[in-house]
């Protein structure tokens, strides 16, 4: 590959899409292999078990999605992928909440990191969402009870006419759609500005980072 | 036969109503917390110990 300066490309979209990627976040801080010394800390694990646990949810979510969303009643084999399906998000949002704790905590929004705190939440809001239909996607009389306690509250917020939490198919699809769709985005947003801003340092390190 | 008021135990303080359950999850939770702040993470003793280039 060659080294030369970037190639504008003549004002082509593609070139100046390359560009925007290419300063957004440089190639050597895509992947890095080191890191600084004050991440070698437990606390700055959470994140990435939160990232694995959503990879697990998503996949064992795939194989659900060949069976049917009532595979799991008729099926020891898809009995276990549901409960992967299921103690795979609870570790996830366990890991994610640890995670906020600890960001939180750290003001992890210093030093030009607002958009990742922000994408983070944006990011905890939707797996709420993803969470909650799928709890409506059981298919069992738990699903039928949540539903019609939770269609008084959405009722109450004047949207139920778009988002009917009694029609199964309707919250199916969000659960296996556009939530995990929404919640994939903004978590490579939220990866992408972490890898932009690198990792926040302890409070009153700054200097010595920066 | 149970019924599925009888399902689960119930901690009142107040307004405040939380399952034991869910209550054991968030303390463990905390306790994860502060255990990922005091212990030790393991290092490579052959690395400089001011780290990395990041």
């Amino acid at each position: 590959m060659s080294t030369a300066p970037p190639d504008t490309g003549g004002g082509t979209w593609t070139a100046g899409l390359r560009d925007r990627l290419s300063r957004t976040v440089p190639a050597d801080q895509l992947l890095p292999d080191r890191q600084p010394a004050y991440v070698a800390s437990w606390i700055y694990v959470f994140g990435v078990l939160t990232l694995a646990g959503l990879i697990v949810v998503v996949g064992s979510g795939l194989v659900l999605s060949f069976g049917g969303a009532i595979w799991w009643h008729t099926s020891s084999l898809g009995h276990f992928v549901n409960s992967v399906h299921l103690w795979s998000v609870e570790l996830f949002f366990a890991c994610m909440v640890i995670h906020l704790w600890g960001k939180f905590w750290m003001a992890a929004w210093r030093g030009h990191r607002g958009l990742t705190w922000v994408t983070g939440v944006v990011a905890f809001v939707a797996s709420i969402g993803a969470a909650f239909t799928g709890y409506l996607t059981q298919s069992n009389f738990d699903s039928q009870w949540i539903s019609g306690e939770a269609k008084d509250g959405i009722n109450s917020i004047g949207v139920g006419s778009w988002f009917n939490v009694l029609n199964p198919g309707q919250m199916l699809m969000w659960h296996i759609v556009l939530l995990p769709l929404a919640v994939g985005v903004i978590a490579v947003l939220h990866i992408l500005m972490v890898r932009r801003h690198g990792v926040v340092p302890p409070l009153g390190d700054e200097e010595v980072s920066s | 036969m149970d019924s599925v008021f009888d399902a689960g135990k119930y901690v009142s303080w107040g307004v405040v109503s939380i399952s034991l359950t869910n209550l054991l999850v968030i303390l463990a939770m905390v306790v994860i917390f502060v255990l990922a702040l005091v212990i030790p993470f393991p290092h490579d003793h052959e690395s400089p110990s001011d780290g990395g280039d990041a």
